[in-house]
């Protein structure tokens, strides 16, 4: 086997122009696929980390209540009896908040907009905190009554600045209007999409405002130790909740705000509870993610395309050239199946020198783009969910990026290779070429 | 202003045309719910209803909107169906009301969406209510605000509050009633925190005898909508063509609205 790597590395070295060629293609096809991976692991990870305290648990324990078949609130009553299950039965629990969840009209002198209330004690907001970049003003004044937290893109829709005054309208439960006037306390920083739909109010307001007693709110968020027990800690809960009497809602992968028209054209009243996941409640921005998924298979499925035909061509021209020598070596007792080995190998270790150069280069680059805190346009930001160009690389998609791409050049290889083993001793050493 | 002006524009119109039903004396608690019971009662029809309705849409930013419906009502069983025929994005669309229910149909998605009974009427400042029957006096309990002048009218001022159980959109709403003919000449809807949301303007009554009824049924020719949230917000509603025959039975079903789409 040595003897065939010695073969290959010297074949490789002496055409080392087509090698330089063929290599590079690799080495800038893997470089290329480590650093779009890094992208859409980045805004993964960057949906996860800002969607799962902005909007959602790992997991959310809510629900709807409807007071008239038609009338939806997204609303848990008698909460502190779910909590009490809740904690419970999740010992992967790391941390809970209780939120408020609600949907209104936020009016300023000048403008206005649709928009998702959400109801919130910040102290006990450890992670939320984290995540938050004021840009204006004290997130702890949100503690105050008749207070609300804005991001910039909202305040710049509504013409406003902290210590203004915004008019909150909507309706009760039971269909009552009214309003709640809050005073701006901070404006938090963009943070993608996200960041376009919620005002933040302090949870006493939103119980003011949709005339909601002590024991009722919107939703429980539960923050897990490890994502991997996200399964089965749902599967628990609805089990668990189901077994001590509650109804719960027929799981579904949408968040609670698209859930309103189905609710409302079912026939039931009172209350139902609603398991979801940070996935479901997230569902509505996935799009960028497989979009980018989407775009990074088409592209690298092309780019292979044509380095398979790269590969083919060039192992189809170096059994021309040494086709005598195949003759050669099979006179005198080499078997077919080294000599497939041999030209295997040689595809193999291209593959492999070019592919780790590839990646070594994206990781390079990757590097390079995070350290210098590229910013992006607005437009940009609604894709990768932050403010910033960010590329998550991680050492295991590195190394599959590696193992796959050699695996291809080395297959491409396969038929070539194939053809030269099947050359009759004889043929191949009168050939001229 | 601009609403000052309506007023003294519109302030001859339908005097002459109304019946004196009160003086100009203040009212006591059973005088007050026997003027609701009379409002109530005039726009009551019993029998069917249907009427062609103008909409036009003022919203701060935007381009104004003209629509087009038809109203069907069927007060007997409390069915109302709001069906759009103008602008053509607009023709299908429409809003059925079957007891409790209140549904929205749309032609380009084909779908039925249970909407809350407090919908607002096509985005606009209208509501569902605007053009369903009156109901004051079963949902309100009155107290006197007192005389004013309203242009050139003399009216009384009356607050409403809603009463206990009855779930409304606004639990206290004010209306300034002609002194002389009790007719709504202006009415502001408050919401559970008093802020003032919306005022309407009721400048021409009209009636038409009702068969089913045998007496007149009174409605408000033009409706005035202004948003109080957002000042700028306001819909003008001109009812037209009110015709009080009964109509066809299986109007108010989701299979006959879906049909005028096809």
């Amino acid at each position: 086997m040595w003897t065939l790597l010695q073969i290959a590395a010297r074949n490789l070295a002496q055409h080392r122009r087509r090698t330089l060629l063929l290599g590079g293609a690799i080495a800038g096809v893997t470089g290329l696929l480590v650093i779009l991976l890094g992208l859409s692991t980045g805004i993964r990870e960057t949906m996860l980390r800002t969607a799962t305290t902005l909007l959602t648990g790992h997991i959310n324990v809510a629900g709807f209540y409807k007071v008239t078949a038609g009338q939806s609130a997204p609303v848990v009553t008698d909460y502190r009896a779910v909590l009490e299950i809740v904690r419970r039965e999740t010992p992967e629990l790391t941390y809970l908040v209780e939120r408020g969840r609600g949907y209104g009209k936020i009016i300023s002198d000048t403008a206005s907009m649709q928009g998702g209330i959400s109801g919130l004690d910040i102290q006990g907001e450890t992670g939320l905190r984290e995540v938050l970049q004021i840009a204006d003003g004290r997130l702890d004044d949100l503690s105050q009554p008749g207070t609300v937290l804005l991001f910039e893109d909202q305040a710049k829709r509504l013409e406003v600045k902290v210590g203004d005054t915004l008019t909150i309208s909507t309706s009760t439960p039971r269909g009552v209007a009214n309003t709640l006037d809050v005073r701006i306390v901070a404006i938090a920083r963009d943070v993608g999409l996200l960041s376009r739909f919620y005002v933040y109010i302090p949870m006493v307001s939103l119980r003011n405002l949709y005339q909601l007693n002590d024991n009722a709110t919107g939703a429980l968020m539960l923050y897990l130790k490890d994502l991997q027990a996200l399964p089965a800690v749902q599967e628990r809960l609805r089990a668990k909740l189901t077994e001590a009497g509650y109804r719960l809602l027929d799981p579904s992968p949408q968040p609670f705000f698209q859930k309103f028209q189905t609710v409302n054209r079912e026939d039931w009243t009172g209350q139902k509870l609603d398991i979801t996941t940070w996935e479901d409640e997230t569902s509505f921005m996935s799009w960028t993610l497989q979009t980018l998924e989407g775009l990074t298979f088409t592209l690298i499925s092309i780019l292979l395309v044509i380095i398979v035909i790269g590969i083919m061509n060039t192992m189809w021209i170096a059994i021309r050239e040494r086709t005598r020598e195949i003759g050669t070596l099979r006179a005198i007792g080499m078997q077919r199946s080294r000599v497939m080995i041999m030209f295997l190998i040689e595809a193999l270790l291209l593959g492999l020198t070019g592919t780790a150069v590839g990646a070594l280069g994206g990781l390079g680059v990757s590097a390079l783009l995070n350290g210098l805190g590229i910013e992006v346009p607005v437009a940009v930001q609604l894709f990768l969910m932050s403010d910033k160009l960010f590329l998550s690389v991680h050492g295991a998609t590195v190394l599959l990026s590696v193992i796959a791409i050699s695996l291809v050049t080395t297959l491409a290889a396969l038929y070539p290779a194939y053809r030269a083993a099947r050359l009759k001793p004889i043929t191949a050493m009168h050939h001229i070429g | 202003m601009r609403r000052l002006i309506l007023f003294l524009c519109v302030s001859w119109f339908g005097v002459g045309l109304l019946p004196s039903t009160a003086g100009a004396a203040p009212l006591d608690r059973a005088a007050m719910v026997k003027m609701l019971e009379t409002i109530d009662d005039r726009q009551r029809n019993g029998g069917d209803y249907a009427s062609l309705m103008y909409i036009e849409r003022k919203e701060k930013g935007k381009t104004d909107i003209a629509q087009e419906a038809l109203i069907y009502r069927r007060d007997a069983d409390d069915k109302l169906m709001i069906l759009y025929s103008k602008p053509k994005s607009e023709q299908g669309k429409g809003y059925l009301r079957v007891d409790r229910n209140l549904w929205y149909f749309d032609p380009t998605v084909g779908k039925w969406e249970r909407r809350t009974e407090r919908e607002r009427i096509g985005g606009t400042d209208a509501r569902r209510q605007d053009f369903d029957e009156s109901r004051l006096a079963l949902e309100y309990d009155p107290t006197y605000e007192g005389e004013e002048k309203l242009g050139n009218f003399t009216v009384h001022k009356l607050k409403l509050s809603a009463k206990q159980g009855v779930d409304v959109a606004y639990p206290v709403i004010l209306l300034w009633l002609d002194t002389q003919t009790s007719n709504i000449l202006k009415r502001q809807e408050l919401a559970l925190s008093g802020k003032l949301m919306r005022t309407s303007y009721y400048p021409k009554w009209q009636y038409l005898f009702s068969a089913s009824k045998k007496a007149n049924v009174w409605y408000p020719q033009e409706m005035r909508f202004y948003d109080e949230v957002e000042k700028d917000n306001s819909t003008l509603i001109v009812v037209k063509n009110v015709d009080l025959r009964p109509l066809e039975a299986n109007i108010f079903t989701k299979a006959w609205l879906e049909s005028k789409s096809r």
